[in-house]
């Protein structure tokens, strides 16, 4: 009992101390006067090697003719650990001006939580919008809100190892793997002839992302482009759904596919044939096998397939009190010419409109990322919802329990998946 | 609590006039005590009184973490959402993988490692190469152990290959039956080299005569570190239990790791890996509090459990 | 029987030994790797041996600032841990004083709460309440005394005799007195186990350090790590290499420190010490 009294005394202090710092929160961000002030602003990029080179160039440029109104540039990594850095500092009003690399779907959550500025809000921020990304910007709006300048795609498309193929008699240059029947024939040809144990290996992880590299492509190629959910409701309880489900149940029931995490790099250590990938990939494994790329199955192999963007974007925070800088900066760093030296230093694609025409020297040079050029005109994105990573943490966690482990039928993956995911947008 | 007891008998042994006892009443036998406490107790209420407020204070509210000077509405919804929290099933099966795991790991680890520390301690040659070795998985960062646990534990790995026909089929990772199971053996494993430097400390205190003693009345090695060592380190088992208990329960990394976000049809998520999602990547910091506050009573409960059997037997 | 139950001994010790130790082998073999794969026919390699996967990490990265920044980081933990550790489980175990058992319940209560609960509150409250983001103090303060050992300390106190202290206070001695002369000198042993689970913590840590600064000549050891491996993960082919010799780099400080102070991890024969 005594030890139940302590406790109590000790939540009652520390209650006092949170009744009593809760009033000291001063007004910070949505502050009228920083929206158009200039200074020093700080940025946070990607710490993958080659967008810190380019980062670093772009900022060092721009600070030169800058003297008022320097830029400092920051590392962070990629992925898990950089969304919680974010949504630790909106909280504490400590979010840099601009972060390069943002996955649309933590954006709703971020906007929620009133910490990024509307890029709309600039006198010219609509326009500029428009003018580098074209007509598909306005899938990237949250609330009307323009929270994020879509800046550059991974379109993700079937990467395959050339050797494993022609191995497993299958033609290197041209597969012909374009419909499920296809695909499912092809995958079984490198398994049973021994070329590889496995044919293609999704990570069958229940991280909230993982079906943007298995399903969602998938989805989005078998309906030219239908989001997971459109006007607050999940699309995927359809024929489409069900036909992209039952190929990849139909993977995974026959062994095409591992059902466990891989502990190495499968495709470089000829483990597997194939990924979903993106152009990132030409410059991991350029140099270490022959790869070939072609666009994911639909179920009756039509052409100019659309696929799922992987876009990496940019958004301003409300705590940085040099709009004006940041805003003007933001537009030099993705203006016609830095854009351009993001594709040759990474070979990401800008999103912007007509890629080919307007870097027509970089895909002459570099053909292999021609194919991605073509495919990053044709791509879906994630959808901003409420509830983004949760609606899609808990579609993950039934496609898992279905198609991978085969647990509960796709039918049932489907309807209970969509129900939940109408809920959870709904409200 | 043992500690009560003892302040209590040091506080008789020193009778005093009545005015000096009624401030003793107050201010405890040393009151030096409060000071030597201070820095400590000045510690958790600067660093950790407002976080664990703070979390009490969400789990009671709909609550989101806003921009500072962001208004907006978090009314006090009551017991809402523990509500949500205990009609959930996967909370549910979160606290059931937790039980599985604390049922294999803290046994084995605190037999283990009392057994190691006695053999050790025995004076073997060679013991100094021993110890290092208990204590390199306990050093080594997880993310290259997990390399090596995949290796064994993979469809194709080491283990696999050896057990041949025998071998699980799905694989341990991602058999529903034995993720967590695996998991508590990876932990105990990492983890037991810690205990045995404990119990390692603990042994130094206990008396060599009892053991000559125990030897002239011709009890044999196991009779002795039965009657001698076992009661030798009570103190030590309740330590190294409670520290068990609550390593288990706020199991994070391992699974995060091993099992990327909780295995097959989540049979190895614990409650902390809810915590994290819920409340940092999906931004629900309201439900995440309330399965921290359930957590902190179910370990609280555990670890009371665990010092009073100890004590009693 | 002796020389028996001696072998047997020995086969137990040697038989754990190996299973502990494997990792470590494992990871060493694999940092030295050109290309090491997880298979187990690589186990023990014969070719393909390299140096190329740390000086690759010594080019990305400043060793030398990081591990000071991590001795930094470490050292200011151990500090504030040992001091006022051994100050707060002294009182704890053997004092009577006002605010004992809440001393008692908080030191459990602490240990019990998950860091993800407190993660943001406790970010807002560091660079917000006290203003100390971006500093080597806003790293060291959440872990400055770390509970478990003061806990470990308690537990130790409470199993040294009653009567030596009681026998002490009759002569007449301070409890300062008493602290120094009778019970830090018997709790040695102990101070080995919190050293090195205090030390763990800091140095291991990622997330904290990360979270409170991102000025990367400030990070420790294990952030500027841990950013390199995600990062190398992501661009290159094969990152086995440069995990494994990005974890020995971070392993590699620790185990030396503990073969050289490993003769402190042996406590002398304290018997003759109670009985007098």
């Amino acid at each position: 009992m005594r030890f139940i009294r302590s406790a109590a005394l000790v939540a009652a202090v520390a209650l006092g101390t949170v009744a009593c710092s809760g009033g000291s929160d001063g007004a910070g961000g949505g502050d009228a006067a920083a929206h158009d002030a200039t200074g020093p602003i700080t940025v946070w990029l990607s710490n993958n090697e080659q967008e810190v080179g380019w980062g670093q160039d772009v900022v060092d440029a721009w600070n030169a003719d800058h003297p008022d109104e320097q830029v400092t540039a920051q590392e962070i990594p990629a992925g898990a650990s950089s969304e919680e850095a974010i949504t630790a500092a909106i909280t504490a009003g400590t979010a840099p001006c601009l972060v390069y690399n943002i996955s649309s779907a933590a954006v709703p959550g971020w906007v929620r939580q009133g910490g990024l500025v509307d890029l709309a809000s600039f006198p010219d921020g609509a326009d500029y919008l428009a003018d580098r990304g074209g007509d598909g910007v306005d899938v990237y709006q949250t609330d009307g809100g323009s929270y994020q300048l879509p800046w550059k795609s991974n379109p993700v498309m079937v990467m395959y190892n050339k050797a494993l193929f022609a191995q497993a008699g299958l033609d290197p240059d041209d597969p012909g793997m374009e419909t499920y029947d296809a695909f499912l024939d092809g995958a079984r040809a490198i398994v049973d002839s021994g070329a590889a144990p496995s044919a293609i290996w999704p990570s069958p992880t229940n991280d909230f992302y993982q079906p943007w590299f298995d399903f969602y492509p998938l989805y989005l190629a078998e309906t030219d482009g239908t989001l997971l959910v459109e006007d607050g409701k999940a699309t995927f309880d359809d024929e489409a759904g069900h036909a992209v489900a039952d190929f990849w149940a139909t993977v995974y029931s026959e062994g095409l596919a591992p059902k466990e995490e891989s502990t190495d790099d499968a495709m470089a250590t000829g483990q597997t044939a194939m990924q979903l990938a993106g152009p990132w990939a030409i410059a991991s494994y350029g140099d270490t096998i022959d790869v070939g790329f072609m666009p994911v199955p639909t179920s009756d192999g039509r052409a100019d397939v659309t696929t799922f963007a992987d876009s990496k974007n940019v958004s301003m925070f409300t705590a940085c009190e040099n709009q004006g800088t940041a805003w003007e900066f933001l537009k030099f760093s993705t203006n016609e010419e830095n854009d351009g030296g993001l594709l040759e230093a990474t070979g990401q694609m800008p999103l912007r409109q007509d890629l080919a025409g307007t870097y027509p020297d970089y895909f002459a040079a570099n053909p292999a990322y021609e194919v991605f050029a073509d495919q990053a005109g044709r791509t879906g994105d994630v959808p901003s919802i409420p509830n983004s990573i949760e609606a899609w943490q808990a579609f993950r966690e039934a496609y898992s329990s279905a198609v991978i482990f085969g647990g509960t039928s796709v039918d049932d993956f489907l309807s209970t998946a969509a129900d939940k995911v109408d809920a959870l947008v709904g409200g | 609590m043992t500690a009560v007891t003892t302040g209590a008998r040091t506080g008789r042994t020193h009778p005093s006039a009545p005015a000096g006892r009624t401030r003793r009443r107050w201010w405890g036998g040393q009151p030096i005590g409060t000071l030597f406490a201070a820095p400590y107790l000045v510690f958790v209420l600067a660093i950790f009184a407002y976080p664990l407020g703070f979390a009490a204070y969400i789990s009671v509210h709909d609550y989101f973490f806003t921009a500072p000077g962001v208004e907006v509405d978090k009314p006090f919804v009551g017991l809402d959402n523990f509500v949500t929290v205990l009609t959930d099933p996967q909370v549910l099966a979160s606290f059931r993988n937790t039980a599985v795991f604390l049922v294999i790991n803290v046994p084995l680890t605190v037999v283990l490692a009392l057994v190691l520390a006695s053999a050790l301690n025995a004076g073997v040659r060679w013991a100094s190469v021993y110890r290092v070795a208990y204590y390199v998985p306990y050093l080594t960062a997880s993310v290259s152990l997990v390399g090596v646990w995949m290796l064994l534990f993979s469809s194709g790995g080491l283990v696999n290959a050896v057990l041949g026909p025998l071998a699980p089929d799905p694989s341990w990772l991602i058999n529903k039956g034995l993720a967590m199971p695996t998991i508590a053996l990876y932990v105990t494993w990492k983890q037991l080299g810690f205990y045995v430097l404990l119990y390692l400390a603990a042994l130094q205190n206990v008396p060599r005569e009892l053991y000559e003693s125990a030897e002239t009345d011709g009890a044999n090695g196991f009779q002795r570190f039965l009657n001698v060592t076992v009661p030798g380190v009570r103190s030590a088992t309740t330590l190294a239990l409670i520290l068990a208990i609550i390593t288990g329960t706020n199991l994070f990394t391992e699974p995060y790791l091993l099992t990327n976000g909780g295995g097959p049809d989540g049979a190895s998520t614990t409650p902390v890996l809810l915590i994290y999602q819920r409340g940092i990547q999906q931004q629900n910091p309201d439900t995440a509090a309330a399965i921290g506050m359930l957590l902190v009573i179910v370990v609280g409960l555990l670890s009371l459990a665990a010092n009073r059997l100890n004590r009693e037997k | 029987m002796r020389r028996w139950s001696g072998a047997l001994r020995h086969v137990l010790l040697g038989l754990m030994a190996l299973v502990f130790a494997f990792p470590f082998f494992f990871m060493l073999v694999g940092a030295f790797q050109e290309n090491p794969t997880n298979t187990p026919d690589r186990l023990l390699p014969t070719s393909g041996w390299t140096t190329e996967n740390f000086t690759r990490i010594d080019s990305r990265i400043d060793l030398a600032g990081s591990l000071l920044n991590s001795l930094v980081f470490t050292g200011g933990v151990l500090l504030g841990t040992v001091v006022c550790g051994t100050l707060a489980g002294y009182a704890v175990a053997r004092l009577d004083f006002l605010g004992r058992r809440l001393t008692w319940v908080l030191m459990l209560l602490v240990q019990m709460v998950p860091f993800q609960l407190l993660m943001i509150p406790l970010y807002v409250q560091i660079t917000r309440g006290y203003g100390l983001g971006d500093t080597y103090l806003g790293m060291i303060l959440p872990f400055a005394i770390n509970t478990t050992a003061v806990f470990i300390f308690t537990q130790f106190f409470r199993a040294l005799p009653r009567e030596m202290f009681e026998a002490a206070r009759i002569d007449g001695a301070g409890e300062l007195r008493i602290l120094r002369s009778i019970a830090l000198p018997l709790v040695r042993p102990a101070l080995a186990t919190v050293v090195l689970v205090t030390f763990i913590g800091p140095w291991n840590e990622f997330l904290w350090p990360f979270l409170i600064t991102k000025d990367a000549t400030m990070q420790p050891l294990a952030v500027s790590l841990a950013n390199y491996i995600s990062n190398v993960a992501q661009s290159t082919a094969n990152p086995n290499g440069a995990i494994l010799a990005g974890a020995a780099a971070l392993a590699f400080p620790v185990v030396v420190l503990f073969c050289l102070f490993q003769r402190y991890f042996t406590a002398s024969d304290l018997g003759s010490a109670v009985k007098g």
